[in-house]
């Protein structure tokens, strides 16, 4: 049959042609991998499980758990459920994450339509451009929002001129799920751009012969070809609205607008004493929330693999005509939406960090200054976060690429039992928020006693990184391990190659290229991530990004805009990194 | 009645011409064969009578309908040209049930449900398919080019389209199915063009057979024409089984001509369009088939050495040499190994100047 | 950066002098007016070589002090952790559980968080020498130390609100409120007390110290009054103009930021200027103890708390003369400058029973009901 052709799937999997079922197995000639795949599952095991299961068990206790007076009890369950802000607060969560997917979702397939179906100019510098929100952190783009769209941002300003009157309210529900859904589209373009992509083009080609017109085979073909992809990226965004933490901490704070993430991070104070049953109550409640639409993806990658032995040729597609008025349409469109997700949001962003005041009367050129950045160079701290970022995001993203391809390697034409465990142990981190995983790991280096040593150092930092970064990090190097067709590696088998050498010999230097790819992106997911290390800052461990949210409760803003500014910056820079390093952010 | 005329299609992929200018037709009750190594050109033409690929020149009609008209500017998207497309791959759509994709196009045309329901049956069952109907494309064991085929001629098209339908199947179903393809569109009296690598599939289902190489059509006709007459070296040798051997030719008289190397002479027959001078270098062509083995000498045999016999099954296979000319031949006895001679009818040595 | 570079020489020199005489600390080093074994104490400070600060005081602001700290002390390293009122708080109780104290010294605004870890037996005990020259109300049994005052009050658009309009005490902004309802609706703004240690303080400190704060909660929440976590946000949306007015923020960033952003005036009640301290304390198992006293004793010194003022924390003493002193912020302030009190009275709010009470109350008034 055709299955025999194709090799090598899609590494996003959440599509039809996702990697193709290997009919031969590796794995009945285990022999020595056997080890390998135990110790490295096992230790992965420890290092998902201790803060997951310290979660799980705080949420059943009276107390903190190093408290003397803690003990077994449902209080914080009892108390979270009574309490109604944490009704209110599970209601405007569904509805963000709701109203995120309803907004992202079709803009995000429409683009995907139009950048790999449709013959628009410009495709190249598109692609990469409609990812940008992607990579920038969402505390600095909420940030760079409220200069540019709140309620005194210079685009407000300039419509109320005109208009007399600013037909937006940033700070509203509507509002932070306009910018939440905008900012992720190329989530969803990601995933249904690479689904389009790999749909074979002859199943569309024999719908047109069959006499069906373009928009016909669209609708009749292509999209319940992608359904499964739609579905996919609508579960994985819902999962990241439950999470969102930056936006709402920066739009949902002037008017009171709680989710469940900022709820728990509200209830410390409004106790007084420390109250992490409580935060680990409203985790569970979270798990419960995401564990669901983590079980529905997986079933989706299995089910993708069932259709992906029919497809034929995938490689060859005839692109739409557009024509003229259908490409000036098609660029409006795309047009507006970068100005509005990546235009407005950094040029809020740039402008902030050059001036001391902005809005009503004031005259931003007689406010123009780099005063915010040499003070921010007088202060040790953030010199040592913008260092600590670089550090923590070039070795230790290149770090993170080493135990991702050992991980990926234990898991690579593994389809034993321990291939199931390992694939919820990388989903597990990916039900909690990354601010909870940097709590939980807080304990863990607290109060096991030969960890602490390391807390003050970046090691901390980084091993919370690596597990946040998981299911990410490994599907990317999962991706680029099934490009290497399985008959190379059976070769060198069969030459007398045990497994671990074919690894060595074969497929690690096959995958190389892709290495550097996906350090860089690594890089960039470590570069914008500031919710995991909120709870483990301390003197030597500060990144921008904690360093964001902790300054957002003085309300030094002349400092978060100088910081948003330069991890911009150093976004921009990894990004150019990723791209001549060939990282197929695609994919 | 003619279903089909390309007329000096031409198509260019980057600065590369794939197409130089293809030009045939086709009736309606016979099957016409493009056919040619990969790269000639066969499936690009096929996707421009499809529709599926744009040519920058020429003209194709399909039934009374201008399909391309690179002069006046028409090109008629695939939908449009009442054609049936039977992919290699065969692209059933995994989200559809067999009778779902079979039934599409005619859903496309409006037909209605009780007629539609009734034509898929139809069809299904001729095929032998009848009780597979509801299954969807990855519950079938075999037979999912029979759908491609059923979804592709339900609706009556004027022009079948096979892209290599045979290519995915083992030799002996190829065999049947190569058979049973002929005899249905013969019986449907419609057209079909079959693209093909496949010689013995073209010689044994085409009508007509279009052979291309490089973007052109170096030679066209029938199958017995196109096997028995080939008019170029390329055709000559593309067909059938063939000793090849190089030589200098030493003596013409008409369309005689004598070739000899190390340790042989043969005389044939100048083919091709070129002419054939003495002291030119030149090649012959062989069919297998037309060699004779015998013991004793005779007119047009020659003294050689049978280094082998290996065995075929059906035949047996003789290694034989003189000087640097090996060839092969085919009996039904096994030889010992020793002298022989060897036949060669004049008319069945194929002299082509040596490109 | 030329700062820097002095620092790295004169570190450099330290190291040499240090080196050259491997003596104790000098009899010189020893301030004066301090007790003569207090050499001992820096020479062992210098041996402990550095000191950790847990605060809620950005580091942008305290740099002044812990530069002018280096100056003093060189080779005595400062780990600066800026946790916020809440992250200091629970990472002390949290060390303090796992045994792993990492502060030698927490230094906070929220003075209800102080007031409890001083209560709890996470404080140390130790007499400054330099607490004779503070007011009795700014220390708490030898364990808390005020090192500012800082007062509470308005902070208004200039545009937006002509000076003489701006309410001048309790009484006037609570009318302001109620007169005019439709221009200032959305547009005032005020501490969330549910996310902000500070703004619980200063809140509570007002249901404690007046009679009026739920008639002002009641009129905030009527015209649609809008919260934040912090005095900064509220500076940027005034400053913008997206908010009117903002009241009970940190007066003392007020007063700085009023000299360099346009449009920013700041005004204090003039019957009634409540103001907060920042509270140190040592830990009770400070990993470097030493270092600990000299860092506090310095807080509280006269050049420690001229650099304090320099960052616009002013002082709680009356002889300085950098930024603000208690004696010149009051005379600022209209006069009625009224410190809270370091007292256990600080803990009325820390009890559950009386924490939900006021939030129940204040989401009522919030919400107009």
């Amino acid at each position: 049959m055709a299955a025999e052709g194709k090799t090598a799937g899609s590494p996003m999997g959440g599509v039809w042609t996702g990697p193709a079922a290997p009919a031969r197995s590796l794995t009945r000639r285990g022999g020595d991998a056997g080890l390998f795949r135990v110790v490295v599952i096992g230790l992965l095991a420890v290092a998902v499980l201790t803060p997951v299961g310290l979660i799980v068990y705080q949420s059943f206790l009276s107390a903190p758990f190093f408290s003397k007076s803690a003990v077994l009890s449902l209080e914080a369950y009892e108390y979270v459920f009574t309490d109604p802000s944490f009704y209110e607060a599970l209601g405007t969560t569904a509805l963000i994450a709701f109203g995120m997917v309803a907004v992202a979702v079709p803009l995000g397939g429409g683009l995907a339509f139009l950048l790999t179906r449709t013959d628009i100019g410009g495709k190249r510098l598109l692609e990469i451009l409609v990812l940008v929100p992607m990579f920038i952190s969402s505390v600095v783009l909420a940030f760079g929002y409220t200069v540019s769209v709140g309620p005194a941002g210079f685009m407000s300003l300039f419509v109320r001129d005109i208009l007399g009157f600013v037909p937006w309210n940033l700070y509203s529900l509507p509002g932070i799920i306009a910018i939440a859904g905008l900012s992720h589209v190329p989530n969803v373009y990601l995933y249904l751009s690479a689904a389009m992509r790999n749909l074979p083009s002859d199943l569309e080609e024999a719908a047109r012969t069959a006499g069906a017109s373009v928009w016909r085979v669209s609708l009749d073909v292509t999209l319940p070809m992608v359904l499964p992809a739609i579905v996919f990226a609508a579960a994985l965004n819902l999962l990241l609205g439950f999470e969102m933490f930056g936006i709402p901490l920066v739009l949902g704070d002037p008017n009171g607008i709680l989710v469940l993430t900022t709820y728990t991070y509200k209830l410390t104070t409004l106790f007084g004493v420390p109250t992490y049953q409580l935060m680990a109550a409203v985790a569970m409640v979270l798990i419960l929330i995401t564990l669901p639409l983590v079980y529905v993806q997986r079933r989706l990658l299995r089910h993708s693999r069932r259709f992906a032995a029919l497809g034929g040729k995938g490689a060859r597609t005839t692109n739409l005509k557009l024509g003229r008025k259908g490409q000036a349409i098609a660029f409006a469109v795309i047009g507006l939406w970068l100005f509005v997700s990546v235009a407005l949001p950094i040029a809020g962003i740039v402008l902030r960090a050059f001036v001391n005041a902005w809005g009503e009367g004031v005259d931003l050129f007689a406010q123009l200054t780099t005063a915010n950045f040499h003070r921010l160079l007088e202060v040790p701290s953030l010199v040592r976060g913008i260092v600590n970022t670089v550090l923590i995001s070039a070795v230790g993203g290149a770090l993170a690429v080493g135990i991702y391809l050992l991980i990926g390697l234990a898991g690579h034409r593994n389809r034993g039992v321990s291939n199931t465990i390992l694939d919820y142990l990388v989903l597990l981190p990916r039900a909690l928020p990354g601010l909870v995983i940097g709590l939980a790991f807080f304990w863990v280096f607290l109060f096991i006693p030969f960890l602490t040593p390391l807390r003050p150092t970046l090691a901390s930092l980084f091993i919370a990184y690596v597990v946040v970064g998981l299911s990410y990090g490994l599907r990317l190097l999962q991706g680029t391990l099934l490009q290497v067709s399985p008959e190379l590696e059976e070769s060198a088998r069969t030459t007398g190659a045990t497994i671990g050498r074919t690894w060595w010999d074969v497929v690690i230097p096959i995958v190389r290229p892709g290495l550097a790819g996906a350090w860089a992106l690594i890089m960039i997911i470590f570069l914008r991530e500031y919710a995991t290390g909120v709870y483990l800052m301390s003197a030597g461990t500060e990144v921008i990004g904690s360093l964001m949210v902790s300054l957002l409760q003085t309300g030094a803003m002349d400092m978060i805009a100088a910081l948003a500014f330069i991890s911009i910056l150093l976004t921009a820079i990894g990004l150019t990194l990723a791209l001549r390093l060939g990282a197929r952010i695609h994919d | 009645m003619t279903e089909l005329i390309a007329t000096n299609v031409q198509k260019w992929l980057g600065g590369l011409q794939i197409l130089k200018g293809a030009s045939f037709t086709a009736e309606r009750g016979s099957i016409v064969a493009l056919l040619g190594a990969s790269g000639s050109g066969k499936t690009t033409l096929l996707r421009c009578i499809a529709g599926l690929e744009q040519p920058e020149i020429g003209q194709i009609r399909i039934g009374d309908k201008v399909a391309l008209d690179s002069e006046r500017g028409i090109a008629l998207p695939p939908e449009q040209r009442n054609i049936g497309l039977v992919f290699q791959s065969y692209a059933l759509w995994p989200h559809r049930t067999v009778k779902e994709n079979v039934g599409y196009g005619l859903k496309l045309r409006g037909v209605d449900g009780p007629e539609m329901g009734r034509r898929i049956q139809a069809i299904l069952d001729k095929m032998g398919l009848g009780h597979l109907a509801d299954r969807y494309p990855d519950q079938l064991s075999g037979g999912q080019q029979r759908v491609a085929i059923c979804r592709a001629l339900v609706y009556e098209p004027r022009v079948l389209l096979l892209d290599e339908p045979l290519s995915n199947l083992d030799a002996k179903l190829r065999e049947e199915a190569r058979y049973w393809i002929r005899k249905l569109i013969l019986d449907l009296e419609i057209c079909a063009i079959l693209v093909t690598h496949d010689q013995t599939e073209a010689l044994a289902a085409a009508d007509h057979i279009l052979l291309l190489k490089d973007g052109r059509i170096v030679q066209e006709g029938a199958p017995r024409d196109i096997y028995s007459n080939p008019r170029s070296f390329y055709a000559a040798d593309f067909l059938g089984a063939n000793n090849i051997a190089r030589g200098r030719v030493t003596l013409v008289t008409g369309d005689r001509a004598t070739v000899a190397g190390h340790g042989w002479e043969l005389s044939g027959t100048v083919r091709g369009a070129e002419r054939l001078a003495p002291e030119a270098d030149a090649q012959i062509v062989i069919r297998v088939e037309r060699i004779g083995v015998s013991d004793a000498p005779g007119p047009n045999r020659l003294p050689m050495q049978l280094d082998d016999s290996l065995f075929l099954g059906d035949r047996w296979e003789y290694r034989i040499r003189s000087g640097d000319f090996a060839a092969k031949a085919h009996g039904s006895q096994p030889i010992a190994p020793g002298p022989v001679w060897c036949e060669f009818p004049p008319e069945s040595v194929w002299v082509f100047p040596a490109a | 950066m030329v700062i820097h570079l002095k620092h790295t020489r004169r570190c450099v020199l330290a190291a040499l002098l240090l080196a050259g005489a491997a003596s104790p600390a000098l009899a010189q080093d020893v301030p004066a007016g301090y007790p003569a074994d207090y050499a001992d104490v820096i020479a062992a400070a210098r041996k402990e070589g550095a000191v950790s600060i847990y605060t809620s005081t950005d580091q942008a602001q305290a740099q002044p002090f812990l530069d002018a700290f280096t100056k003093r002390f060189p080779g005595i390293k400062i780990e600066y952790n800026d946790l916020g009122t809440n992250g200091a708080y629970n990472r002390v109780i949290s060390e303090a559980a796992a045994g792993q104290v990492g502060a030698d010294v927490v230094w906070s605004s929220a003075m209800d968080y102080q007031m409890s870890l001083a209560k709890e037996g996470h404080a140390g005990a130790y007499k400054s020498p330099e607490a004779k020259n503070v007011p009795d109300w700014a220390s708490f049994k030898d364990t808390l130390y005020a090192t500012s005052v800082e007062p509470i009050g308005i902070i208004y658009n200039t545009k937006a609100l002509p000076e003489g309009k701006v309410p001048k005490t309790r009484a006037d902004l609570i009318k302001f409120l109620q007169d005019n309802k439709t221009e200032l609706k959305g547009k005032i703004a005020s501490f969330d007390p549910e996310k902000s240690g500070s703004g619980f303080l200063h809140h509570t400190n007002d249901v404690r110290q007046t009679k009026t704060f739920w008639d002002l909660a009641k009129a905030f929440g009527a015209i649609g009054g809008r919260t934040y976590s912090s005095s900064g946000a509220m500076k940027e949306t005034v400053v913008s103009g997206e908010n009117v007015l903002a009241f009970n923020i940190i007066g003392s960033y007020g007063l700085q930021w009023a000299k360099e952003s346009p449009n920013l005036g700041v005004a204090f009640g003039t019957d009634y200027t409540p103001a907060f301290s920042r509270l140190a304390l040592i830990t009770a198992k400070a990993p470097h103890p030493n270092a600990a006293k000299l860092l506090l004793d310095f807080m509280l010194s006269q050049e420690g708390q001229n650099a304090l003022a320099k960052g616009g924390m002013p002082s709680v003493r009356t002889d300085t003369d950098q930024g603000f002193n208690a004696k010149t912020l009051n005379e600022r302030v209209g006069g009625n400058l009224q410190p809270i009190k370091l007292d256990e009275g600080l803990l009325e709010y820390l009890n559950p029973q009386k924490r939900v009470q006021f939030f129940r109350e204040w989401k009522a008034s919030l919400s107009g009901s």
